[in-house]
């Protein structure tokens, strides 16, 4: 029983992390058809930022985030400008291309802040909280909270916001949101910075639990992809659940058959797939002949 | 594509060459590069020519060469015998990953495959018979008699025949029925069905061809490498792959193979830090993607315009009538005269719409009959339904008396079926000829075999096809655009080629969806002769139309819908003075006037 | 039109036949004004410290024998390339080295992909100097491999001796990785412990590229160890640390080379490993004169502080180079390595004699970390 609920813990905190990945993917797909493979190295970039303000400027752990955050934002809006021309490719072409631009930023992370990576400590005292046998460290609550807050105000910025509203409009029908007043391009430029601050906090709050690489993107990066697919790509709710499902899948296997999680994971992600294409939230469409 | 002639004999006849020239290391690298390329063949095949995100193909590759390690060097095997067996691993894993490709596509199946990928590479670095993180090393050399095949030159030569073999076969699968069938599905997998190809099958069969490539690359690198670790196959490897195919040009063999060797080459010649490397590359596949989709091998074509090299002019002739089709001989006992189809109480319901509420009609055979409405009254989604590409919610429809209403599009095109789609799905990169032949081809799948079984009768297979079709464009006035591709016609063009596709289908009952859309007076008589001859031929007509001039002056009766229901049915003087119709479609204007 | 096709690729393919050809005209070793040798090593991926810290210890030696007059007046030249961790690149590499013709190979200081490369540099006479550890490295048989490190039995015999005899542990718990570095870590030290008579609690394997040790630790904590042997590289080996006492695993940690390395500290964090044993050859800067010069001039050189690694390919280096020293006029693989085989070198890990395994040095010491660093026991 310990042992159960030890592993659910390591796997809710490493799901918080992988259903802001899936969040953050799941928002530029929703709000502009992209699929953005290189959605991962803006977690790592946002990682890499955050340890910089964190480590070597030494500024304080929220201050580095919030600064991460708005850069990384910035970036974001960077790479949409970049990535535009291939929102109107066919859809492989389009993953195929983000996957270029993935290797690209993972290559330029190299460059600039070697190919080894940092531990990062803990922005809080780690302590290890005991309760009945069952160690949860402060960090991994903090994970979990930021998470939440992080879900929360994206929730609030969609439903409730006219910006927000205005985004979904111009996901649903270009024209029609153009025509009612919205200027699609900068909605899309907004999506993709809201989409790569997500991705920051992602990789920031995920450094102190793990290891920050320029290979990280890859790890987390497929994980939360395939999460965001799991829940129904381009579905909110549908992202946090895929996310929190892949961190227990992954943290029950591991605990159970130790090393060979990552087979177990994917192959469950893949019959997962084929028995339910769309996913958990997914709509079934129509082709329309 | 470069037309063959001379330019790619002495390539091949260079590469027979080259080691002469070579010193050991790049022999060495020169051999890599032949294997990368027989992988790079095959993920062309699945992705270029199927379709099918494949990111899973260095995994294929590498289950081919751990298997080979581990038989030649736990169980002691010959190479020669563990060879077919590595092989068949490597395909039945491609089978295995290509499962989910019958039910998700594109970025979805993008993900799986990439999923399996890193599982497998999972199993690699864990496993204790894999050797786990460490590999497995000391792979005996392949034994051929008298044959140092530990010498890098020597293997050379067996690398370039293994590719040479795969890349011939590869391009005989692409320039025949079964690449012609894969393309199309890439191209449009409804139209794909409405010709008859089984599209899960073929998928399926594309992952096979890409496993069996992988195959054969991994045996060699086992025994020429003689060491295996997980890393060599890891996702570095498969953006590696990927890069090489999609520099390359994914839809052409050759290119693929280029791209191969272009790639290995740079990689192991040039010095450098690897983080240069990969940003180069990764910058060239954003490059490429975004420049010229088609790769190297498609900018050969655009560098050709730009040097002025003219390409075939296309004619635009006046559209003439197209020479009468010859009284087909009724092949599946076309009787004169009894139902051809039967739609009964047909319903269609998605989440709450009732997109169609109890459908009924009847039309004869050798009838011309038509089906009219405003817009959103249904009548593509009954096409749909009659066609196989929806499941009613109730109600049966009947070809001929038998009852088909479960069965889906490919069955029913074999069973006579043709349609024309209301937006053109056309198999826009294949040529104008190829599109007929695809219709023309009634082979089910298990005929393929034949590729392996009696290649030559593929090739005879072929031409008589190709006979075929010209005739059949010929008499649609459509052979002397034969060699276009079909996204490059004229819209009018493009109409025809679609009716001649599905004329070609040898259809008993032909379903037209608007099929006069922004054509032309002209074109408008070519269509309504071509519709007389082909029902004059013994193939009953239903056609949805908005234009009236054509339903009325063509159609023998009128079924109309309006919110998904019947709500008219006769000749075409009753369902025109008809109050409801009048009032839900016609409007009062056109009440009395005469057929045009 | 046509001829102009054909022009452009005989053209290109002529070109590029012609471009590779270039390498074909080679000279040989010993009539070249320059002694070649080729550094291989990691300069990415997790591990790339460790090629760093190879090239930087082996720069020092070189330059300073340059500088000193080179081996009979001829300079030496050192070529380095990548080998980004993975052992067929590695193998690649040292096929190049072979083509390249050079006298002597310094690398790869990964055990996994040092035994990929050995078979083609022994095939071909090419004398390999090491930095990996892996025992599996002197039983293959071959003539040409050299180590400038005691091998991982005898650090981690040294190691096991020291837990059980001297502080009388009992209750030892083991995870170590399992590419080859890690299950040579993990054989010999069960091995020993095994002789000593006493049974892991725990013993479990991970992945070098694993990065939550959660579960593995969870388990290895309900079975209370007072001692935790970690046999991974030292970015594993922080990371399992850190997340050890996260856990509230209290154990102490030993460990191996990787202890003594500035990235088990900064990785782990100074707090978390307080109090770690290590074994290994080369303890700190002080222990000598001769170490303290070494560490001045390598800070002189590098601004940075160095430690074991840099100091055992400072070694062996300064071995290579004193053993052509001695054969100045032969530096073909057979004299070479006799020449080797006949010297005795002082160096900074201590008395370098070559055996026909290739061990030069056969003892390690033991350290223990306090307050970031590394005190002899």
């Amino acid at each position: 029983m310990i042992w159960f609920l030890q592993t659910a813990v390591g796997g809710l905190s490493i799901g918080a992390v992988y259903a802001l990945v899936a969040l953050g993917f799941s928002i530029v797909y929703r709000t502009m058809g992209l699929v953005n493979f290189a959605h991962a190295d803006v977690v790592m970039i946002g990682a890499y930022v955050t340890v910089t303000f964190f480590l070597t400027a030494r500024l304080p752990f929220g201050v580095a985030l919030v600064l991460a955050v708005v850069l990384t934002g910035a970036l974001g809006v960077g790479i949409e400008r970049v990535l535009r021309p291939l929102e109107s490719r066919d859809l492989n072409l389009m993953l195929i291309g983000t996957i270029g631009f993935g290797i690209v930023l993972e290559s330029v992370a190299i460059l600039v802040w070697g190919s080894t990576g940092t531990a990062v400590p803990a922005p809080i005292p780690n302590v290890p909280l005991h309760a009945g046998g069952v160690v949860v460290t402060t960090y991994q609550l903090l994970i979990v909270a930021v998470s939440a807050v992080v879900m929360g105000m994206l929730y609030l910025f969609l439903d409730r916001t006219k910006v927000g509203t205005a985004m979904q409009a111009a996901a649903m029908d270009r024209v029609a949101a153009t025509a009612m007043g919205v200027n699609v391009g900068a909605s899309n430029a907004l999506a993709f910075g809201i989409g790569s601050a997500i991705a920051a906090v992602a990789g920031a709050m995920v450094g102190p639990l793990l290891y920050v690489s320029p290979g990280m993107g890859a790890s987390i990066g497929i994980k939360g992809f395939a999460a965001a697919i799991l829940g129904g790509f381009g579905n909110i709710p549908g992202a946090i659940a895929g996310g929190l499902i892949f961190g227990l899948i992954e943290s029950f296997s591991s605990g159970q058959l130790s090393a060979y999680s990552d087979l177990v994971t994917f192959v469950v992600f893949a019959a997962a797939m084929v028995l339910r294409p769309t996913g958990i939230f997914g709509e079934r469409t129509a082709d329309r002949a | 594509m470069i037309r063959i002639g001379i330019v790619r004999p002495l390539a091949v006849a260079a590469l027979f060459a080259a080691p002469i020239f070579m010193d050991r290391y790049t022999a060495h690298v020169a051999v890599l590069a032949l294997i990368f390329a027989i992988v790079a063949v095959g993920l062309s095949l699945v992705m270029g020519f199927a379709g099918q995100v494949n990111l899973a193909q260095a995994a294929f590759f590498g289950a081919a060469a751990y298997s080979a390690s581990i038989l030649t060097t736990q169980q002691h095997w010959s190479p020669w015998a563990a060879a077919p067996v590595a092989i068949l691993v490597a395909t039945a894993m491609a089978v295995v990953c290509g499962l989910p490709a019958l039910r998700v596509q594109s970025h979805y199946l993008g993900i799986v495959s990439l999923g399996l990928a890193v599982a497998f590479s999972s199993l690699l670095t864990n496993a204790r018979f894999t050797g786990g993180a460490s590999g497995l090393f000391g792979i005996p050399p392949i034994e051929l008699p008298g044959v140092d095949m530990t010498d890098d030159y020597n293997f050379y030569y067996l690398a370039l025949t293994a590719l040479l073999a795969v890349g011939a076969f590869a391009l005989f699968v692409a320039n025949t029925t079964l690449g012609r069938r894969l393309e199309a599905m890439r191209d449009d997998t409804v139209a794909a069905a409405a010709c008859g190809i089984e599209i899960p099958y073929y998928r399926l069969t594309a992952f096979v061809l890409a496993g069996l490539c992988a195959g054969v690359a991994g045996v060699l690198y086992a025994h020429f490498v003689r060491y295996v670790s997980p890393d060599t196959f890891s996702l570095n490897a498969m953006f590696l792959l990927l890069a090489m195919v999609i520099i390359g040009g994914q839809d052409s063999i050759w290119a693929s193979a280029v791209g191969a060797i272009l790639l290995i080459a740079a990689r192991n010649l040039l010095s450098g830090i690897q983080a240069y490397q990969q940003l180069v590359y990764g910058a060239l596949i954003v490059a490429t993607v975004v420049f010229a989709p088609r790769g190297l091998g498609g900018t050969t074509d655009l560098v050709a315009r730009r040097l002025g090299i003219r390409l075939p002019r296309l004619p635009l002739p006046i559209p003439r009538p197209a020479a009468p089709l010859p009284q087909a001989v009724p092949a599946r006992g076309r009787a004169a005269g009894g139902t051809a189809l039967e739609v009964v109480a047909v319903g269609k319901r998605f989440r709450g719409l009732n997109a169609l509420s109890d459908v009924t009609l009847e039309v004869a055979v050798g009838e011309i009959h038509g089906i009219i409405g405003p817009n959103g009254s249904g009548k593509t989604t009954l096409f749909n339904v009659v066609s196989g590409i929806y499941r009613p919610s109730g109600g049966k429809v009947r070809l001929r008396g038998r009852d088909v209403t479960r069965r889906r599009s490919h069955q029913l095109a074999r069973l006579g079926m043709g349609r024309t789609f209301q937006n053109l799905r056309l198999f826009r990169r294949l040529t104008v000829l190829e599109n007929v032949m695809v219709a023309l081809d009634r082979d089910p799948v298990w005929e393929h075999l034949r590729y392996v079984v009696a290649p030559w009768s593929v090739w005879s297979l072929e031409r008589r096809r190709r006979a075929r079709g010209l005739d059949l464009l010929r008499r649609m006035g459509l052979d002397e655009v034969a060699d276009v591709a079909a996204v490059n016609l004229p819209y009018g063009r493009q109409r025809q080629l679609e009716i001649a596709r599905a004329v070609g289908g040898d259809a008993d009952l032909l379903l037209l969806d608007e099929p006069a859309a922004g054509l032309n007076a002209a074109e408008m008589e070519v269509l309504k002769s071509t519709i007389r001859q082909v029902r004059d031929a013994g193939v009953t007509v239903v056609l949805i139309e908005h234009n009236m001039g054509l339903v009325m002056s063509l159609c023998e009766r009128i079924t109309v819908l309006a919110h998904g229901r019947v709500i008219a049915s006769g000749s075409p003087v009753d369902v025109s003075t008809d109050q409801a119709v009048v009032e839900a479609y016609l409007g009062a204007a056109f009440e009395g006037s005469k057929a045009v | 039109m046509r001829g102009i096709r054909w022009f452009g690729v005989i053209a290109t393919a002529a070109a590029a036949t012609l471009a590779c050809g270039g390498q074909a005209v080679q000279q040989g070793a010993s009539s070249s004004p320059e002694i070649k040798i080729d550094v291989i090593g990691p300069q990415s991926g997790q591990n790339a410290d460790l090629g760093d810290w190879d090239w930087k210890g082996v720069s020092l030696a070189v330059n300073r024998a340059n500088a000193g007059g080179g081996i009979g007046g001829r300079k030496i030249v050192l070529t380095r390339y990548d080998d980004t961790g993975d052992p067929t690149t590695g193998a690649n590499l040292a096929e190049r080295a072979v083509s390249d013709k050079v006298t002597a190979v310094f690398g790869p200081p990964q055990s996994t992909v040092a035994l990929a490369a050995l078979p083609i540099l022994t095939g071909a006479s090419i004398p390999q100097m090491v930095s990996a550890t892996s025992g599996a490295l002197t039983t293959k048989g071959s003539k040409y491999i050299f180590l400038d490190t005691p091998t991982s039995p005898i650090i981690d015999t040294t190691l096991a001796d020291h837990l059980v005899k001297t502080l009388q542990a009992s209750s030892i718990a083991m995870i170590s990785n399992n590419d080859a570095y890690g299950v040579g870590e993990h054989d010999s030290f069960l091995k020993e412990l095994t002789q000593l008579g006493v049974r892991p609690v725990s013993d479990k394997v991970v992945t070098p590229d694993q990065k939550d040790f959660t579960s593995v630790l969870t388990d290895i904590r309900s079975s209370g160890p007072k001692y935790l042997f970690i046999g991974t590289e030292e970015v594993e080996a922080g990371l399992i640390a850190k997340q050890s006492r996260a856990l509230g695993l209290s154990a102490t940690f030993a460990i191996g080379s990787p202890g003594v390395t500035p990235t088990y500290l900064s990785t782990a964090g100074q707090d978390v490993v307080e109090g770690t044993i290590v074994s290994s050859a080369y303890l700190s800067n002080d222990a000598n004169s001769g170490t303290r010069a070494f560490a001045s001039a390598y800070r002189k050189a590098y601004g940075q502080t160095p430690e074991l690694h840099g100091a055992k390919a400072y070694d062996g280096m300064n071995v290579l180079i004193q053993a052509m020293r001695k054969t100045p006029g032969d530096l073909s693989g057979p004299k070479l390595t006799s020449a080797i085989r006949s010297i005795t070198y002082d160096g900074l890990l201590g008395t370098f004699q070559y055996d026909a395994t290739g061990q030069g040095i056969k003892n390690s010491k033991i350290g223990s970390i306090k307050s970031g660093a590394i005190v002899p026991v």
